[in-house]
């Protein structure tokens, strides 16, 4: 079958959310396609053309400073990044992010955001440190991933306890994660945050559906690397009386750079693990998926169930018999992480009949 | 009559929340002032976030020969010495003290083996002096300079914009604006203001600016009174994206020639060779720029009026350690691979040397009780500034600022707030919204852009500046019958009313002192006067206001110390070859673990 070219220029249907904190719909705008083009120029393409009072933030235009967030097609992203054509003759729906307050079309309220900020204990270097400072490539690899954020918000945006539950009060969210994780993993800070990660900020809130790693325009692996080893450090610090005394005995963290060479051998102990019913382990195999403990053997084995994740659905395989050198971290009691929702014990339940 | 409007005190007012504003703020308020700082968009937003190559400062941590007078004699040889010499001085001297404290904020550089900073070479540097993260320095800048901020406890006022500095008698006293989420109206009165505006790329239509580099202080302060310096000096940076249209000016950062990029014709000749054969690619950028629209003039240009960008041959892994922005911004916005394919580049505009005159010591503008720092202040770049300058400027004289208005603050009470000077600017904020004009701001911003891109573009002359001014002209008057729809809550058509006011202000300065300097010098180039004029060598043009009309006038170019002229007057340094490795490693210390 042969169709004769369209005559007119082919355009892009968008339906663009309008309205503010008392009403809004969605209204529908025709735009002409150019190649290459992103949702942001169609926004400013209309915002030009048929409503010059569109509501709508963006700075950069180049994915750097994190202020076009929306969410298109129900999917939050940065408009300035999100390129047309991956849609093909779809029509584009573009809405506000939908966890912050409306202020007006696709500006939102985030002030919570820089609320919760200022409540972080900023970078403590040791008094006496001599400047210029040396710091070892080594140990600011790792935080160079967590400084790579834009704060954009999607990731607050996604995430379910401030999205779903409108728990704000609960859990400082994904980005203030990152940030706690940048400042703990410097490789100069002295301050102590486990206090305020196990209490106000809420680490234990997180149940690991990894949303908001899936978002993030920057790539950081938000839950990997950042809220899990949070976790890790919040559960030693809250509850293990070894971690507790060897604090005691010394400070958990020596300077780094060229004083690291004399560094107590204590620095160096790794700390036995403990196991009991209903922790939730990581293992060592391909993957390093999450596991939880079934029951502890009297040979000192562990029967562990392995977390599969189909979509955002949480499903557990097992029992599967592993040794406790299998197991990289324990990350501590179910109910205390706040892995464990009824969705999981549910699963749990269901699996094991 | 006035509309009732908040008012705000203080004792120092920054306006802008970029490298400048927040290090500046910073020093007011250990200099125990209480600080207020407004910016236009959300704090962490501002320009600053897009730098990305670098920041200069003669650390000589790679290059052990480097010192703050190489550095002063590449900073005055790349602004072809009509550059204020003791603005380049300080900043030479102190940009290693600021990037050391910038670490002491929780800022964390690339390494060398040894733990120190680690530095990358950069257009027209003598040495390897670029303190850097990947290709995202300015985003760990403006991240380290908030998170101060707020750790000092600095009232910041996000999404505040500032359209007019209050006046008692000669002295600025506060300044007028709105609230961009309800459009409330809002004063300040405050003992000292900072203007920490940044540029005005937003007035040409390839930019790699953001929205808000729409020159707001130079045009607040030149509304009031202040001088403005050298306007005509505006940058091209060589490399900005070209093709998909929807991207075009969007930066391509000087570190991927910095880290071993080459420029390369359609033919796939490496033309800097032929253009500077000493600095090839890194030749200064007024030179890279101007060679590659002589490339594209001459009919070698690639399919979309550029030059090819070629890293293919650093490989991969390089490629993704060191340009990781690079790499994810092609790919995603261009369907390039950079690791494969060569990038297509082609001048974009950059930044603004000009602005306002202030004083080297204390950022001091002409109006008492009015500092300036950063891009929105003129002199220390004079008619090119080097990649890397412009986040050491920030940090050096963002202090300096902060220091002085903090001092200054001491010393005066607060001023009046003359209501008349209220009302009109009022009159004029609503007039979009009240008046009965059909012109639409974003048509009448964009075809201003198009006339400065058109006549006061990369190359000029003449005719086309004389065209372009009368196009200016004529916008001006457009720009009084805007007609806005809808209300005062977060309209974005608004707000470009009221700033296409300062764009088209800023517009003439640049168009009138680009047709007096008749020679080409620097970023200014003349079709129509090729060579260097050693008399206007000697002199800066400033624009000033004469009763709401930009006139303008010369200023000798301040006299150098006989010390510092015998360093320009030095062969310079053979730069070292950008292969050779940084300083050894010394025996590797015990690990902490983790």
């Amino acid at each position: 079958m042969t169709t004769k070219a369209p005559k007119t220029t082919s355009s892009i249907v968008f339906q663009v959310f309008r309205g503010d904190d008392a009403a809004g719909r969605e209204e529908r705008f025709e735009v002409p396609a150019v190649e290459g083009m992103v949702v942001l120029d169609a926004i400013h393409y209309i915002q030009a053309n048929y409503a010059n009072d569109l509501a709508c933030r963006w700075n950069c235009k180049a994915a750097k400073c994190g202020s076009c967030s929306a969410e298109i097609n129900g999917r939050p992203r940065l408009m300035c990044k999100t390129r047309v054509d991956e849609f093909g003759k779809d029509e584009i729906h573009v809405w506000p992010m939908r966890a912050f307050p409306l202020i007006k079309d696709l500006v939102t309220d985030v002030s919570w955001n820089y609320q919760v900020n200022k409540e972080i204990p900023g970078f403590t270097p040791p008094a006496n440190e001599p400047v210029p400072y040396r710091m070892l490539p080594e140990d600011t690899e790792r935080v160079y991933e967590y400084r790579k954020c834009i704060e954009c918000f999607l990731c607050q945006d996604v995430c379910h306890v401030l999205r779903n539950h409108d728990d704000k009060s609960m859990y400082y969210g994904p980005r203030y994660m990152v940030r706690i994780a940048a400042l703990e993993m410097h490789p100069l800070d002295t301050e102590r945050r486990t206090g305020l990660l196990h209490g106000k900020a809420g680490v234990g809130m997180c149940n690991i559906t990894k949303c908001c790693q899936e978002v993030c325009p920057e790539h950081i692996k938000i839950t990997d690397n950042a809220i899990i080893p949070l976790k890790e450090r919040t559960t030693t610090d809250a509850y293990d009386p070894i971690a507790w005394m060897l604090r005691k005995v010394r400070p958990r963290r020596e300077p780094a750079g060229i004083t690291g060479a004399q560094t107590s051998e204590l620095g160096g102990v790794r700390l036995p693990q403990r196991f009991a019913v209903k922790d939730v382990v990581r293992l060592k195999s391909a993957g390093r998926p999450f596991a939880r403990v079934g029951g502890v053997r009297p040979d000192g084995k562990l029967e562990v169930w392995i977390l599969k994740m189909r979509g955002t659905q949480q499903h557990w395989k097992g029992p599967r018999v592993v040794d406790t050198s299998e197991v990289t971290n324990n990350y501590g009691p179910l109910d205390d992480v706040g892995i464990g929702s009824k969705l999981f014990e549910q699963t749990l339940t269901d699996h094991a009949e | 009559m006035s509309e009732p409007y908040q008012t705000l005190t203080t004792d120092v007012l920054v306006i802008g929340a970029g490298g400048a504003g927040l290090r500046a703020a910073i020093e007011a308020a250990a200099a125990g002032a209480r600080v207020d700082i407004v910016c236009k968009s959300l704090l962490g937003k501002a320009h600053t976030v897009m730098a990305e190559g670098g920041i200069a400062a003669a650390l000589g941590n790679v290059d052990a020969d480097d010192n703050w007078q190489v550095h002063f004699q590449d900073t005055m040889r790349g602004g072809q010495l009509i550059n204020n010499w003791r603005m380049a001085e300080l900043h030479a001297r102190e940009s290693p003290d600021r990037v050391y404290e910038l670490e002491t904020y929780g800022a964390i550089f690339d390494r060398t083996p040894d733990g120190r900073i680690m530095q990358r070479a950069f257009g027209a540097h003598t040495y390897r002096r670029l303190c850097h993260v990947g290709d995202r320095t300015g985003l760990e800048m403006i991240r380290s300079l908030q998170d101060r901020v707020v750790q000092l406890g600095i009232e910041v006022h996000m999404e505040m914009t500032l359209t007019r500095l209050l006046k008692d008698g000669d002295r600025v006293v506060g300044a007028f604006g709105y609230n961009r989420v309800d459009g409330s109206f809002v004063a300040f009165r405050a003992k000292a203001v900072i203007l920490a505006t940044g540029g005005w790329g937003r007035i040409f239509k390839v930019t790699s600016n953001s929205w808000e580099g729409t020159g707001d202080g130079v045009a607040m302060g030149f509304d009031a009174g202040a001088e403005v310096l050298d306007p005509e000096m505006v940058q091209f940076h060589p490399t900005g994206m070209v093709w998909p249209p929807g991207v075009r000016g969007i930066l391509v950062t000087e570190a991927v020639r910095g880290e071993g990029g080459y420029l390369k014709n359609r033919e796939g000749t490496r033309f800097m060779l032929e253009y500077d054969p000493n600095k090839k690619e890194l030749s200064s950028r007024d030179v890279v720029a101007r060679s590659i629209y002589k490339e594209v003039e001459a009919g070698r240009g690639t399919e979309h009026g550029g030059a090819f960008l070629d890293v293919t041959h650093l490989g991969a892994e390089k490629i993704k350690k060191k340009l990781p922005s690079m790499y994810e911004q092609f790919l995603r916005l261009a369907d390039v691979d950079i690791t494969r394919q060569p990038m297509e580049v082609a001048p974009t505009i950059h930044y603004a040397m000009g602005g306002l005159r202030v004083e080297a010591e204390t950022g001091a503008t002409t109006l008492p009780g009015l500092y300036a720092a950063g891009e929105v202040a003129a002199g220390l770049h004079g008619a090119n500034r080097l990649g890397g300058n412009s986040l050491s400027d920030l940090l050096v004289f963002g202090r300096r600022a902060g220091t002085a208005a903090g001092a200054y603050q001491r010393e005066v009470g607060l001023g009046g707030i003359d209501e008349r000077q209220v009302a009109e600017e009022q009159h004029t904020l609503l007039l979009p919204l009240t008046g009965e004009g059909k012109e639409n701001p974003y048509l009448l911003q964009q075809a201003l852009q198009q006339a400065m891109q058109d006549g006061a573009g990369l190359a000029r002359d003449e005719k086309g500046l004389k065209a372009c001014l009368n196009g200016v002209l004529e916008l001006q008057q457009r720009a009084a019958r805007i007609h806005v729809p809808g209300s005062r809550r977060y309209n974005p058509g608004w707000h470009t009313a009221r700033d296409l006011r300062f764009m088209l202000t800023v517009s003439e300065c640049i168009v009138r002192a680009a047709i007096e300097r008749r020679e080409s010098r620097g970023a200014h180039w003349r079709l129509d006067y090729l060579e260097k004029d050693s008399a206007l060598g000697r002199v800066n043009f400033i624009a000033y206001n004469d009763d709401g009309h930009v006139k303008l006038r010369q200023r000798p170019v301040p006299e150098m110390p006989p010390e510092l002229a015998r360093l320009i007057q030095e062969p310079a340094a053979m730069p070292p070859p950008t292969t050779q490795p940084p300083a050894p490693r010394p025996p590797s210390p015990k690990r902490v673990p983790a």
